[in-house]
C-alpha cells in the first residue's frame, strides 16, 4: 500500500517536473545558441535547424594584432584550409611550368608570380564563401548575428557590438565552437609589434618578400612551402623537430624535399629578437642552439607559426565553471562533446584532445545537434581520421604512426611493407623523387590489420582519402594486397607494396 | 532555388510593407506566373507615367542620376522604393567575375532609355541586409522596381539584345 502511494506521488512529481521544464523551455529565446561561426558551428547550427530547432549562430572575428579581420566562416574559410590550398596551388603551377618546358611547351623567358594577382583571386573566393555562408543560414532559418558571444550563466547568451552594444540571448543548450587563433611568442623582443602570422599571410596585399617562417608546425611548413614556390626566399626557423605528432619518417621526407626545392632551414635555432631597420626591413637576430653562436639577417615579413592557442579568454568560462585544461587552455570534453556544466557543450578546436581539424568539427556538429534535438545517440567517432600535410612534396595519412604502433604493440609486434616510387610525371620532366615514399604499418602475424597508412607524393590527399575508407572498414594487408592497383598511377604502388624493413632489402620501386 | 527563394521572399516582403499593394495568392509558383501575377499591382500605382510621356518637373527631381550606388537603407528607400521611375536593382560582389561583365552591359541597356529608367546599385558585401531581404542568394541579381513594387527580376547574365527586351518591358507596363 505505502509502495502504490509512494509510487503514485513520484508520477505527480515527475509530472509536476515536466510542466515546469516545459515552461522553462517556452521561456527561452532559443533551443539552441551556438558561439562560433566557423565549421563546427555553421555545420551545428544549420543541422540543428533542420531537426526543427530555433537555432542562433553568433560569429565575430577580433582583429590580428596587424589588423586583419574577415567574415563568416571561421577559420578553414578565411585563414586556414581554403586560402592555403590555393596559394599551395599556384606554388605548384609555378613547379608545373618549369616542367612544361621539358614536355614541349614553348615558354619564352622565365615565368614569374605576381603576388597582388594571386592574393586577389584567393581573397575573392573567400569573400564569395562568406556570402555563401550567410545565404545558408538564412535558407536554413537559423537567426545569424555578427557579435562577439559569451555566456553570461548556463542558459544566457551576450552578444557584443564592436561600439559596446549588448544583446541578450536565452537558450535552453549552448555550444562552444570558438576555435582557436595563432599564437604570438611571448620573451622575443619586437615579435608582436613586426611580426605577422597565419591570420595575416592571407591577407597581405602586397608580397610578403624574403621572409623568415619561425616554427615547424604543418602551418609553417605549408606557409614556407608556398612562399618558396612561388619564388620568394623563404626561410623556416626550428626550435627542435618538424611536424611533432606526426610520422618522424615521414616529417624527414617532408622537409628534404623542401630544403631541395629551395626552402631554407635553421634547425635547432632560436629567435632572440626582431627590429626594425630605417629601411623598414626586420632584422632577426638568433641563437644556434647547438653551437650557442648568435646570427643575424634581415628579412621583409616574419611570420610566426608556433602554435595555436584556444579562444576562451573572453567567453567568460570561469564564472559558470566550464573546466578547462590546465596546459592548452582548451575545454575539457566527455565523448558527447559534453562540458562540465550541463546544458553547455563545446567541439571543434577548442575541445581538448580533439583533431584540429574541419572535417571532424562539422561530423562532430552535426551528431551534436542531431543528439540535442533528440533525434538520435550516435557519438563522434574520432579515430581513424585521415589528413594530409600540404606541403610542395604532400604527405598524407590515416592511422597509428610507425612510432606510435611500435611503442603500442613493441617493434616485433609490427611488420612495416614499405616502397620508394617515382611518380610517372617525374620522369619527363627530370624531377628528383627521393622523397616519394609509401609505407604501410601492420599487426605482425593473424589477420594483419593495418595500423596506419603513409604516402608522400603528388596529390597525396587525393590519394589518401580512397585508402581511408579501407582503413575504416578494418583492412588488413591481404585486403590491400588483394586489391588490383589503376595504372598508371602512383597510388597503385599502395597496393603493390611488398618490401618489409624488417627484410633490409632495398624499397625501391622498379619498373613495371 | 534562388527563384523560388526569391518568389518567397518578395511575397513576405511585400505582405510586411504597408506601402506595397499585398500580391494576389497566385504569386507563390514558378518565375512564369510571378511576373503576370504582380500586373494588377503595378497597374494600381497610378502616379508613375506611362513610357511614352516622360514627367518634366516633379517634386523629387533634385537626385536625377540614371545610375548610382545605394548609400544605406534611407538611401534605398528614398531612390528605389519611393521612385517614380522604374529602377533596375543590380545587386552585385567585388568578388563576382559575371557581375564584372553584366555591370558595363545593364549601364548601356540602361543610357539607352535616356531617364526613362534607373538604376540602383548594391554591393552584397557592404548592404548585406538589403540583399537578403531582397532573396537575393547568386549574383548577379537583378531586380526590377516600379512604385515600391517588385515587378521582374533576373539572376546571371544576359546579353545585350535580352536586357533592352527587359529593360522595354519593364517601362513599357
Amino acid at each position: 500500500m505505502a509502495a502504490l502511494f509512494g509510487g503514485r506521488r513520484r508520477w505527480r512529481s515527475s509530472q509536476c517536473f515536466h510542466v515546469w521544464s516545459r515552461q522553462l523551455t517556452g521561456k527561452y529565446d532559443y533551443d539552441l545558441v551556438v558561439v562560433g561561426g566557423g565549421s563546427g558551428g555553421l555545420a551545428c547550427s544549420k543541422e540543428a535547424a533542420q531537426a526543427g530547432q530555433r537555432v542562433a549562430v553568433l560569429d565575430y572575428v577580433e582583429p590580428s594584432v596587424q589588423g586583419t579581420k574577415w567574415g563568416l566562416g571561421g577559420t578553414c574559410v578565411n585563414v586556414g584550409c581554403i586560402p592555403k590550398k590555393l596559394m599551395h596551388q599556384a606554388a605548384l603551377l609555378g613547379t608545373a611550368v618549369k616542367d612544361a618546358k621539358k614536355y614541349g611547351w614553348q615558354i619564352s623567358g622565365p615565368v614569374c608570380h605576381d603576388w597582388a594577382t594571386m592574393a586577389e583571386a584567393v581573397q575573392n573566393h573567400v569573400r564569395s564563401l562568406n556570402w555563401g555562408h550567410r545565404v545558408q543560414l538564412q535558407d536554413k532559418k537559423v537567426k545569424y548575428l555578427n557579435l562577439k558571444g559569451s555566456l553570461m550563466d548556463e542558459h544566457t547568451v551576450k552578444g557584443l557590438t564592436k561600439a559596446g552594444k549588448e544583446t541578450i540571448l536565452t537558450a535552453k543548450n549552448i555550444v562552444i565552437a570558438t576555435g582557436g587563433r595563432p599564437k604570438y611568442p611571448t620573451n622575443i623582443q619586437g615579435a608582436i609589434e613586426h611580426g605577422i602570422t597565419s591570420d595575416d599571410i592571407f591577407w597581405l596585399k602586397k608580397s610578403p618578400g624574403k621572409t623568415l617562417v619561425v616554427g615547424a608546425s604543418y602551418v609553417a611548413l605549408e606557409c614556407a612551402g608556398f612562399l618558396t614556390g612561388i619564388g620568394l626566399d623563404t626561410t623556416v626557423m626550428a626550435r627542435s623537430i618538424a611536424l611533432r605528432g606526426f610520422d618522424q619518417q615521414m616529417a624527414g621526407l617532408v622537409t628534404d624535399y623542401m630544403e631541395e626545392y629551395g626552402t631554407k632551414f635553421a634547425w635547432k635555432c632560436v629567435p632572440k629578437r626582431v627590429d626594425k631597420l630605417s629601411s623598414g626591413a626586420l632584422q632577426v637576430t638568433w641563437t644556434d642552439t647547438r653551437t650557442g653562436n648568435e646570427h643575424k639577417d634581415t628579412y621583409d615579413t616574419v611570420l610566426w607559426a608556433v602554435g595555436r592557442a584556444p579562444e576562451t579568454k573572453a567567453l567568460g568560462l570561469d564564472r559558470l565553471g566550464v573546466q578547462l585544461n590546465k596546459e592548452t587552455g582548451k575545454i575539457v570534453v566527455g565523448t558527447d562533446e559534453s562540458t562540465s556544466v550541463p546544458n553547455i557543450y563545446a567541439f571543434g578546436d577548442i575541445g581538448e584532445g580533439r583533431p584540429e581539424l574541419t572535417p571532424t568539427a562539422i561530423k562532430a556538429g552535426k551528431l551534436l545537434a542531431r543528439r540535442l534535438a533528440g533525434h538520435s545517440t550516435e557519438l563522434m567517432n574520432y579515430d581513424n581520421v585521415p589528413t594530409t600535410v600540404f606541403t610542395p612534396l604532400e604527405y598524407g595519412c590515416v592511422g597509428l604512426s610507425e612510432e606510435e604502433a611500435e611503442k603500442r604493440l613493441g617493434k616485433d609486434g609490427i611488420e612495416v611493407y614499405h616502397a620508394f616510387y617515382k611518380p610517372l610525371e617525374f620522369t619527363v620532366a627530370e624531377r628528383d623523387a627521393s622523397q616519394c615514399y609509401l609505407k604501410v604499418v601492420c599487426e605482425r602475424g593473424g589477420d594483419m590489420k593495418i595500423l596506419g597508412l603513409h604516402f608522400t607524393g603528388p596529390n597525396a590527399g587525393e590519394v589518401t582519402q580512397g585508402f581511408a575508407l579501407g582503413f575504416q572498414c578494418g583492412a588488413t594487408y591481404s585486403h590491400l594486397s588483394q586489391t588490383v592497383g589503376i595504372h598508371p598511377t602512383s597510388a597503385e604502388e599502395m597496393t603493390k607494396v611488398n618490401i618489409t624493413k624488417r627484410s633490409g632489402l632495398d624499397a625501391t620501386v622498379t619498373g613495371c | 532555388m534562388a527563384q523560388r527563394l526569391l518568389v518567397r521572399r518578395i511575397w513576405t516582403v511585400s505582405v510586411k510593407d504597408i506601402r506595397r499593394f499585398p500580391a494576389p495568392a497566385a504569386a507563390t509558383a514558378a518565375s512564369s506566373c510571378f511576373s503576370t501575377s504582380l500586373q494588377p499591382a503595378a497597374t494600381r500605382v497610378s502616379f508613375l507615367a506611362p513610357s511614352r510621356a516622360l514627367p518634366r518637373s516633379l517634386p523629387h527631381a533634385s537626385r536625377r542620376e540614371v545610375s548610382f550606388n545605394v548609400q544605406d537603407h534611407e538611401d534605398f528607400t528614398e531612390r528605389v522604393i519611393n521612385s517614380e521611375l522604374p529602377v533596375l536593382i543590380d545587386f552585385h560582389a567585388q568578388w563576382c567575375g559575371p557581375c564584372k561583365i553584366l555591370g558595363p552591359r545593364l549601364e548601356k541597356a540602361v543610357a539607352k532609355q535616356k531617364g526613362r529608367v534607373a538604376m540602383a546599385k548594391v554591393d552584397i558585401d557592404d548592404h548585406t541586409d538589403l540583399a537578403i531581404e531582397y532573396g537575393v542568394s547568386a549574383v548577379p541579381t537583378v531586380i526590377a522596381m516600379r512604385g515600391g513594387d517588385v515587378v521582374d527580376h533576373f539572376v546571371g547574365i544576359k546579353d545585350d539584345d535580352e536586357l533592352d527586351s527587359f529593360v522595354s518591358k519593364i517601362i513599357g507596363q
